[in-house]
This record gives C-alpha cells, sequence and structure tokens, in this order.
C-alpha cells in the first residue's frame, strides 16, 4: 500500500503520514479501511517500528484515523467529508510549487507548463 | 526495576596517550533502537566494549540496567545480548553444538525461535563451524546472541559479510525483536541504509565525542541542503550560521546547514534579499556533510 524510501530526506514517519492522507483525501482508503499493523508494516518494510506508530498517532490526532482496541487502525469516518476540496488542494502544493520552481529556471512558459500538465493528465486517465 | 537500558555520564577511555572515547554521557531507553555511525577508528567498538563492561573505562561511568558495567550481576548479563564484530565462535562444534553451549548459560533459551531462524537463514544445523563461510559464522553468532530474547541487544558491524538477502533478513528480525518496545537494541555499521530502516535514534561519534546524538528524524530535518538565488555580490558575502560547506558560482550559492529550522528560510531570504530553497538528505549524504 505504502512506498517508503528509507534513503530519502523525507523521514519516513512523513513518507507514511503524507501518503496515508492522500489515499484518504482521493477516497482509495475508504472509511472504516483497516491499515496494516504497525509490526505488519514495519517488518515488511523493514523499518523502525516506532517510526510506523508515530505515523499512525499523528494521523489519529489528526483525525484521519481511528484507534480500535485490539483490531487494526481504521480511516475515521468523518475523515472523507472532512477533507474538503482546499485541503485536498493543499496537499500536491508544495509539488506544484516544486513544478512550477523547476519551469521557470527552466524559462519554460505558463502555457507551456499548462499544456504540459493537461497531457499528463490525460495520460493518466488510459 | 530500571527502564534505562544504559546510562553513561563522562564516560573516557584512554589507550597509552590516545584518548578514544572523550567525555560522553548519554541514556539508553528501552523501546531505542540506536544507530551508532563514525568512521573507522572513530572508536565505535571501544564504546560498546565500554558499555558491556568488556574494558573499563579510564575516567567516568556507564551502566546497565542500574548497574556498573564492570561488575554486572549474572541476573543482569542475561538480560544483554552482544555479536561481537570478530566471532567467537568454537571451530570444532558443530552449529547444533555451538547453540546448545550457549544456551546453557541461560535460564530461558527460545529454541522456537531459534529453529525457525535456522531454518529461515538456511544454517544447517549440523555443518561444521570451521568449514562455514564468514557470512554464515556471522549469522550463527548473530542467533547466539537473540536465543535468550535479551532485553538490551548490543551488535557491532553486525551485517558486514551478509548477502543483501540474508541482511534483509537480519534486519526484518530486528525489526519484530524491536517491535514491543520493551528491549533496547544499540548498533554500529557502516552500512547506513540499514542504519537509516531501523534507528529511531543516531549516534554519530567523531575523534571519540558524540558529533550528533538525537532522534533520526530530527537529524534529517536539521541538516539540509540549500539552494540560493541571489546577486552575486550578496551571495559572494553570504554567511549563514552553521554552515558545514558553502558554494557558489555566480547568482546561486548552495549551503549545507545544521541546527536548520523552517523559520530561518524567511530570516535569511529577508535579511539577505534572496530566494531558499531548501533540499532535505538522506543519512549518507549527512554523515558525509558532518565529516567534511
Amino acid at each position: 500500500m505504502f512506498v517508503l524510501k528509507p534513503q530519502s530526506g523525507v523521514p519516513i514517519y512523513r513518507q507514511i503520514r503524507d501518503q496515508v492522507r492522500r489515499l484518504v483525501a482521493s477516497g482509495q482508503l475508504a472509511p472504516g479501511a483497516e491499515l496494516p499493523s504497525v509490526r505488519d508494516l514495519a517488518v515488511r518494510h523493514a523499518v523502525n517500528p516506532m517510526t510506523v506508530s508515530k505515523a499512525y498517532s499523528l494521523l489519529e490526532a489528526e483525525g484521519l484515523l481511528e484507534r480500535n482496541r485490539g483490531r487494526p487502525m481504521t480511516v475515521a469516518s468523518q475523515a472523507r467529508n472532512s477533507s474538503h476540496l482546499s485541503k485536498r488542494l493543499q496537499q500536491v502544493q508544495p509539488l506544484v510549487e516544486q513544478t512550477v520552481l523547476a519551469a521557470k529556471q527552466l524559462e519554460l512558459s505558463e502555457t507551456d507548463l499548462l499544456k504540459s500538465v493537461r497531457q499528463n493528465w490525460e495520460n493518466g486517465d488510459e | 526495576m530500571n527502564d534505562m537500558a544504559v546510562q553513561a555520564s563522562h564516560l573516557s577511555k584512554s589507550f597509552g596517550p590516545k584518548r578514544v572515547i572523550d567525555d560522553l554521557s548519554f541514556e539508553v531507553s528501552r523501546g531505542d533502537v540506536i544507530g551508532v555511525l563514525g568512521k573507522n577508528g572513530a572508536g565505535k567498538t571501544t564504546l560498546l566494549e565500554l558499555m558491556l563492561g568488556f574494558t573499563p573505562p579510564s575516567g567516568g561511568a556507564v551502566s546497565v540496567f542500574g548497574h556498573a558495567s564492570g561488575q554486572l550481576p549474572g541476573g543482569v548479563k542475561s538480560r544483554v545480548g552482544f555479536v561481537p564484530q570478530q566471532d567467537e565462535l568454537l571451530d570444532q562444534l558443530s552449529v547444533a553444538d555451538q547453540l546448545k553451549v550457549i544456551a546453557s548459560f541461560y535460564g530461558a533459551w527460545d529454541a522456537n525461535l531459534i529453529e525457525r531462524l535456522c531454518a529461515e537463514w538456511r544454517l544447517d544445523p549440523k555443518a561444521r563451524i570451521k568449514s562455514m563461510s564468514v557470512g554464515e559464522r556471522q549469522k550463527l553468532s548473530i542467533l547466539l546472541a537473540f536465543g535468550h530474547r535479551p532485553d538490551l541487544l548490543v551488535l557491532d558491524e553486525p551485517v558486514a559479510s551478509l548477502d543483501p538477502m540474508a541482511r534483509r533478513q537480519f534486519l526484518e528480525q530486528l525489526v519484530d525483536a524491536s517491535a514491543d518496545g520493551q528491549r533496547a537494541i544499540i548498533f554500529s555499521s557502516h552500512i547506513v541504509s540499514d542504519i537509516e530502516r531501523l534507528a529511531n535514534r543516531i549516534w554519530i561519534l567523531k575523534d571519540g565525542r558524540l558529533d550528533w546524538h538525537g532522534d533520526l528524524d530530527s537529524l534529517k530535518e536539521s541538516v539540509v541542503r540549500l539552494h540560493i538565488r541571489g546577486a552575486a555580490q550578496v551571495l559572494a558575502g553570504l554567511s549563514v550560521p552553521g554552515a558545514l560547506s558553502q558554494r557558489h558560482e555566480g547568482a546561486f550559492a548552495t549551503v549545507v546547514v545544521r541546527d536548520w529550522t523552517p523559520a530561518r528560510q524567511h530570516s535569511i531570504e529577508e535579511s539577505a534579499a534572496v530566494e531558499v530553497e531548501v533540499e532535505s538528505l538522506g543519512l549518507e549524504e549527512i554523515f558525509l556533510e558532518l565529516h567534511r
């Protein structure tokens, strides 16, 4: 479910947190969906369990996940409703900023960039 | 019960005139997985040996579960597992016999776990130790330190001779051992990517001192590379506090800084009228930068 890159400069707990946020915002993780246990996720990716549980705890504090006694954590029932368009947009904001910066450094025009975005968008639908 | 697995205060060790460990103070709690990084000769092995009482300190003190490391009672020793850099296997024995010898030292020995790991790690119980490869010997040394399910596990370069498959299996086993949060694990390795996966805390040893110690996450957030754009004459005179390395070329500068906080971005941008982009770094790059 997750793509974790321990060698990246982004701490692992943030990679997990960001991916859960995106999966929930997009509805790929629906309310009530179960997440892998801390131990399973840690062993599967060979990463520190405390890192995984730190990510889960942060997501719980955000109201995105719910802790259930003796059962895996689940996506909170309110999660999808609470993520309005603006919130979901916020999550791609850093990627957009990076892309725009790169485009400016390459002296691309706004039209060039938007055209490329549109092409990628359409390719992604196939 | 003392929850602090290891405590050191002003710990020092000299060999002749050479100070190998220089005034270290630290604590290791249960649940911690500590990755020890350092160049050859930085003092990693000496530090681990001091903690376990194999060599007396020249100054300061270190204790394990509340007992001075030099005089650990049997009850505390049986809660510690150690994988030395050079294995201490008995060449004339078979794998099964060596396991039996070590198991006999301990009241509690998880024979099921060891049997399962022997199978998973493809260690033949009947194999003679003298005919085994370095990698196989290393696997066996690790099993010997695991079998009594120690509360403190200390590993000195445990994976140097393991192939990538065996290393991954070993890492998974360590993750499993650490998952209940009851154990403390301290391991040194030159394989930075393993430390990056497994450790939640990092010690960077440099000339016998802890050059950096703390959460891996904070380390990654506090040592970053800045890409700065601005007027050439501004960049030429730019001085960023905590800079580890700095390069500039015309209207661009890259600076690696320590003690970074996001708030510093605005203060640099406003004070020097430049644009700053922050790039986060992997542990290997951070390690290299801290050793420039």
